[in-house]
């Protein structure tokens, strides 16, 4: 063992306090995460539209418009059909088609629903992967950089519950690429305008991509009644137990501060009971149906209805009404149903 | 011109250093095929049956098991082929392979300079042959407390439960400092999708019993202090076992009458089996052909010969009277074993992998923590008393620290003797590891009459065995609506999920317990 004299130590004691110094400025360098401003809604106003002041105007991250954009006949299009990609398609063309939504060159995350490894796609636990396949390609077609897939399954691993689901095969075929949603890159995230929800971790992909689509299943819960797209994007933080309490204000704190462009609610298998792991496919419905809408509350609260619920029976719903989040007042929206068999 | 002798030959001694770096590199590449080996026990890995042969090669724990469990299966043979190596190489496993054996050389730093009188007795070499029939004999009664000393064991179970987990610390405590450095960041992302899941589990793992499982670990290697591989000279059934059959060994180290008796080789003996007195002639059942003698010899007098020679019988080799010692500390051992608490009863705390039979399980369990590296989600852990002593280091799950996978059954397909079944998944989804109960005194829905349901969400059966039932109570005069979770024991499988994700802080307010039946 060495023996130090004072001036060795001392020095010693420098470099490292140095050391330290130096990488705590240079952690501090990442940028921090807060929502940005930018202005401009999506979709034109439905007819017998309430005044503007009612509409989310802002998105953390900034529009796409594209001059070479097609406009829009819907606010929320309700696809009908057997072939999911059709369904997509002819929903996403309704909505303006994905350039709308994606720009050149953006980087784009879609979150589906892939919360458990336990059962195939059948069974309705988990989103169609051919509808997640299908928003990939979509997504390709209208110059997306990259394109990233990823969920945080509370039952078995990540690995597992992709390759079981079914979705990682056809992210892989159209070209996309399946992210493991690993501890490291959770980042800590405050939420000064939240109602409930100050602080929180998550994934540094999903704030830092250009582009968020997400993708739920609709599927019965215990807690939410129904698990549709705002309870989806609980798959981003990464200690989710503690929104368990008050969910519905929760859920709205975390879409207002995550406000994904699009939200393409996958009804194709709906599961009726038993939910959200599902197992048994005498609780599983085909609906055959696709709902899309860049409002997550309208999508929501259309999706309800296939239940035989009214979008007010929903927590989350009335709290994201309510704070100006998105619409559920389906009556004044512009919704466009679709037919892709006929 | 003399002729320079043949022991300082440029070419003698080159051959020599060869033999003795063959060794070195061999033993340094065994220990990296055993550390691939455990890390292909992982779930899901191509490599899984590389591990499983490896802990199959131990004689020791395959025939223990094979006596204990009274059946021989077909991996049993797997350890007869160190039987024969030694029939023909003498112990030179221990010196060239033995993963445990090259981290008590690597240790070598901690033991004393050779001098004669610090030497211990020779006579305690016989331990290890006592430790050896008192494993065998208490394996005929079927008990298989003592193979958590096997060193294969010993070397799998510590790297699971101690080794890997100090490692990801290290490793992850170094990722989080790098990681927000926009300079790093690629590279620790780069080495983070390396190691994870393959090497490293993705979500770090915790081991309740770490510092007990440390603490046998670091004792064998601590005993460097006392001797030169104090642990493979004294102690190691393995080497005992092995030992035996070296009395047969073909292959011999023989001195020749070149000898000056300069001594040289015998301060240079790790296992201090060169006998002076004897010619400096050595053991083949205490020589572990670490060839450090035929390097130090300046004459080059020591040679390896093959040759049929009668067994050298050294009067601390097994004799009659440490087989009737062994076989009383057996019976005796093992009676005072079956006579704790956990004999009778078990303990609410006993969770099992799935599919295994408690009484079959603790005379078929070999103690190597392969299924520990397995499970996907830290939920098998060694026992510290949950199954009393005699369960020591067997696996047991432990839902707070992790749930058993409902898409998984990774522990049977690992397990390198079946003692965890094999199991396809859909059987083993219907087997039962214990029952869930809520506790509502601190359940969030019962005690604090709010909305929580995570049990209930989380439950992977079908038909859940959780149900809520909404109940109204009246809290300081107002009427409050709750969801109150309700087990249903009857299809409960006891997989702990609901324990494991209960959003209370420390004990779960849902928390399954051994239903076993005691047979």
């Amino acid at each position: 063992m060495k023996k130090y004299n004072r001036r060795e130590f001392l020095r010693a004691m420098l470099i490292g306090s140095g050391a330290l110094a130096v990488n705590t400025i240079l952690s501090a360098c990442r940028p921090k995460i807060e929502p940005d401003q930018a202005a401009i809604p999506i979709l034109n106003t439905p007819t017998n539209a309430p005044a503007p002041s009612a509409y989310p105007t802002d998105t953390t991250k900034p529009t796409p418009f594209s001059t070479a954009t097609t406009p829009p006949t819907s606010y929320l299009a309700v696809a009908r059909g057997t072939d999911p990609e059709m369904m997509v398609r002819r929903a996403l063309a309704s909505l303006g088609g994905m350039e709308n939504f994606v720009p050149q060159g953006a980087s784009v995350v879609i979150k589906p629903n892939i919360c458990v490894a336990y059962h195939s796609y059948e069974y309705a636990a988990t989103t169609n992967p051919w509808v997640v396949g299908a928003l990939v390609k979509l997504a390709f077609e209208a110059g997306a950089k990259s394109v990233k897939v990823m969920d945080f399954p509370f039952g078995g691993s990540g690995e597992e519950a992709y390759r079981v689901s079914g979705i990682e095969d056809q992210v892989k075929a159209a070209g996309g690429e399946m992210v493991v949603m690993k501890a490291l890159r959770f980042q800590e995230v405050d939420l000064p305008d939240s109602g409930k929800l100050k602080f929180t971790k998550i994934f540094d992909e999903v704030i830092n991509s250009d582009v968020l689509i997400n993708v739920p299943i609709a599927k019965h819960h215990g807690l939410a009644r129904l698990t549709l797209g705002m309870k989806n994007l609980m798959g981003t933080i990464y200690n989710r137990e503690a929104l368990h309490q008050n969910l519905g204000v929760m859920l709205t704190d975390l879409a207002s501060f995550l406000r994904p462009q699009l939200t393409v609610v996958d009804a194709n298998r709906i599961l009726m009971a038993n939910g959200p792991t599902g197992g048994n496919l005498d609780d599983v419905k085909e609906m055959n149906t696709l709902i899309a809408s860049p409002d997550i509350v309208a999508a929501d609260s259309y999706a309800a209805t296939l239940f035989g619920l009214q979008p007010e029976d929903l927590a989350y719903i009335r709290e994201g009404a309510a704070r100006g989040l998105g619409r559920s007042d389906l009556a004044n929206l512009k919704i466009e149903e679709i037919n892709v068999d006929a | 011109m003399p002729k320079r002798p043949l022991s300082q030959r440029s070419s003698v001694k080159n051959t020599i250093l060869n033999w003795v770096n063959l060794r070195r590199f061999m033993q340094i590449l065994a220990l990296i095929l055993f550390t691939a080996g455990f890390i292909g026990l992982a779930r899901g890995s191509q490599a899984s049956q590389t591990g499983k042969i490896l802990i199959q090669l131990s004689p020791l724990t395959m025939l223990a098991n094979g006596l204990s469990s009274k059946e021989f299966l077909s991996f049993t043979l797997l350890g007869l082929i160190l039987i024969l190596a030694a029939v023909i190489t003498g112990r030179a496993w221990c010196g060239w392979l033995c993963p445990m054996g090259t981290i008590l050389d690597l240790f070598g730093f901690l033991h004393p300079k050779q001098k004669k009188q610090s030497q211990p007795a020779e006579q305690l070499r016989q331990i290890k042959y006592g430790i050896l029939v008192i494993i065998l004999i208490a394996a005929i009664f079927g008990n298989l407390t003592l193979l958590a000393i096997d060193p294969l064991t010993l070397f799998f179970r510590s790297t699971a439960s101690v080794i890997w987990p100090a490692l990801d610390r290290i490793i992850s405590a170094v990722e989080r400092v790098l990681y927000p450095v926009p300079l790093f960041s690629d590279a620790v992302l780069w080495l983070d999708d390396l190691l994870r899941p393959v090497v490293l589990p993705v979500e770090p793992f915790f081991y309740r019993s770490t510092v007990i499982v440390f603490l046998l670990f670091a004792s064998v290697i601590g005993l460097n202090t006392v001797a030169v591989r104090f642990w493979c000279r004294y102690l190691c059934p393995f080497g005992g076992l092995l030992g035996i059959f070296s009395k047969l060994a073909l292959f011999r180290r023989e001195v020749s009458s070149d000898c000056s008796s300069c001594g040289l080789c015998e301060k240079s003996c790790p296992t201090g089996t060169i006998d002076p007195n004897r010619g400096y002639a050595s053991d083949p059942s205490e020589c572990t052909l670490c060839l450090n003698c035929l390097q130090k010899c300046p004459r080059s007098t020591i040679q390896w010969q093959v040759k049929i020679t009668p067994p050298l019988w050294m009067p601390y080799d097994p004799n009659r009277r440490i087989v009737l010692a062994g076989f009383a500390i057996a019976a005796i051992g093992t009676a005072v074993l079956n006579s704790e608490a956990s004999s009778r009863r078990p303990s609410p705390t006993l969770l099992r992998p799935p599919g295994t039979i408690e009484n079959d399980f603790l005379s078929t369990c070999i103690r190597c923590g392969a299924c520990i590296r397995a499970c996907p989600t830290n939920a098998l852990q060694p026992a510290a008393l949950e199954a009393g002593v005699s369960g020591l280091y067997t696996p047991i799950l432990i839902p707070r620290q992790g749930y058993c996978d409902y898409s998984c059954n990774a522990c049977g397909e690992i397990c390198p003797v079946q003692a965890i079944p094999p199991l396809a998944l859909e059987e083993k989804r219907t087997q039962v590891i214990g029952k869930a109960y809520i506790d509502q005194n601190i359940c969030i829905a019962w005690a604090d009459h709010r909305d929580c349901i995570v049990c209930e969400e989380m439950c992977p059966l079908a038909e859940k065995a959780i149900t809520l039932e909404e109940n109204t109570v009246n809290v300081e005069n107002q009427p409050i609506t709750v969801r109150l979770p309700k087990v249903d024991r009857e299809k409960c499988i006891g997989c702990g999920i609901c324990e494991y994700k209960c959003p209370l802080p420390s004990e779960a307010a849902i928390r399954v317990q051994n239903s076993s039946p005691m047979v």
